[in-house]
């Protein structure tokens, strides 16, 4: 029976416009009942111990649905869920149609002439208090890039909603260690993608720090991670 | 009237839902689901934002039983399983599951592409009016819905009510 089922799922994915393949999972463009949706896979990796892989897989595509659960009871907005095969470790998700990278965004308005500084202020001011938001609601987001944040445009509203995407590695925790490391990895990405844009991601930092209630202790941990690195040390 | 969609993920099968309002007759209906002699699941409908809603239940009531972890014994019965936001079987029949004062019914069908269904059949034995699937919307009790699925006022601010009611639906067995 179960084998009856894999084939159903490998049928309809290669049927599926391939998108991407990461190192953890592949993901497609398809339709699901009747919804543009895109369709993330985490193939086994033949280079671990099947059970472990398994283990691993099962444990990560489980969290991935919590994470964008706990978001979107918070007022996040991240992709809905339609349906999740823990057989196969897929995720059907809605596709936000019509939306554009943060990543893209920046790039085009920093294109000389477009002097969209404001703008960017804006942008970078409401990505502050939506990652507050999520670290208040512990959830650790684990791969935070402007690659992972989609600008989509609502007809109904003037702005664009910012929505999360890629809850691949995230996990939950409380620790003010964990979401320092966070806006770390986001500062090292941000920076690196985005030339010249410290002042930017200053603001960002700003309005993280004045949206959240326990962001004082998260900052205190970001000023000690950007000495030591992502890892802790383990001397001692 | 009726409403008919295949699901993607099970070209096999075809899903087809059928609306009735003013029904007279819900405890007859109730009582030949459970002798079986309806083949169908039939939905509260009041309990319901959305045709979509049914066929992700549908859609995962048909995977369930290929890989043989239905939670219930019937695919009909898996699909209202299905449409709860818990995994408490017995609440799930009483939240969206027809009751005998009810006067709506949703009548879900799930069969194999090359059968046509006798949907005259079904028609036939309810006592009520036939609507379309797409008037759902007007029979839906919000308030109940929301209350239910727990689904707070800052939720719909970032999403639809449906989008809410479907993530719970999905990801209720690791909640």
């Amino acid at each position: 029976m179960a084998q009856e089922k894999s084939m159903a799922v490998s049928e309809f994915l290669s049927n599926a416009e391939l998108l991407k393949q990461g190192a953890e999972a592949r993901v497609y463009r398809t339709k699901f009942l009747g919804k543009p949706t895109i369709l993330k896979e985490r193939f086994p990796k033949r280079y671990r111990h099947p059970v472990l892989d398994e283990k691993l897989t099962h444990r990560r595509t489980v969290q991935e649905v919590r994470s964008i659960l706990r978001c979107r009871k918070a007022g996040i907005s991240t992709p809905v869920v339609y349906f999740v095969d823990y057989t196969t470790h897929c995720i059907f998700l809605e596709e936000i149609v019509g939306s554009l990278t943060v990543r893209d965004h920046i790039a085009s308005a920093q294109q000389p002439g477009s002097c969209a500084d404001a703008e960017l202020e804006q942008l970078a001011k409401r990505i502050g208090q939506i990652l507050a938001k999520m670290h208040d609601e512990d959830v650790i987001h684990g791969d935070l890039t402007t690659s992972n944040m989609l600008l989509r445009r609502r007809p109904e509203n003037k702005e664009s909603d910012l929505v999360l995407i890629d809850f691949g590695l995230s996990y939950n925790s409380a620790l003010p260690e964990d979401k320092g490391v966070d806006l770390y990895v986001l500062e090292k990405a941000f920076l690196s993608t985005h030339p010249n844009t410290e002042s930017l991601f200053e603001k960002l930092l700003k309005s993280y720090a004045a949206s959240s209630k326990r962001s004082a202790a998260v900052i205190k941990k970001l000023d000690e991670v950007r000495l030591r690195g992502r890892k802790r040390s383990m001397v001692g | 009237m009726d409403f008919t969609r295949e699901l993607e993920l099970f070209p096999d099968h075809k899903v087809t839902q059928l609306l009735f309002k003013d029904v007279k007759n819900s405890r007859e209906l109730r009582q030949c689901a459970v002798e079986g002699k309806i083949s169908g699941a039939l939905i509260n409908p009041t309990m319901l934002v959305n045709p979509f809603q049914v066929l992700v239940a549908a859609n995962k009531a048909v995977h369930s039983q290929k890989s043989g972890k239905m939670k219930t014994r019937s695919l009909y019965s898996e699909i209202i399983f299905n449409l709860s936001p818990t995994n408490n079987i017995s609440e799930a029949f009483k939240r969206f599951g027809i009751s005998d004062g009810d006067d709506s019914v949703m009548v879900v069908l799930v069969y194999d592409r090359n059968e046509s269904p006798s949907l005259s059949n079904i028609v036939a034995k309810v006592d009520g009016q036939q609507v379309p699937v797409g008037d759902l919307s007007s029979l839906s009790n919000l308030t109940k819905i929301k209350q239910l699925y727990k689904v707070t006022p800052q939720e719909e601010k970032c999403g639809t009510l449906l989008d809410a009611v479907v993530c719970r639906m999905a990801s209720k067995d690791v909640v």
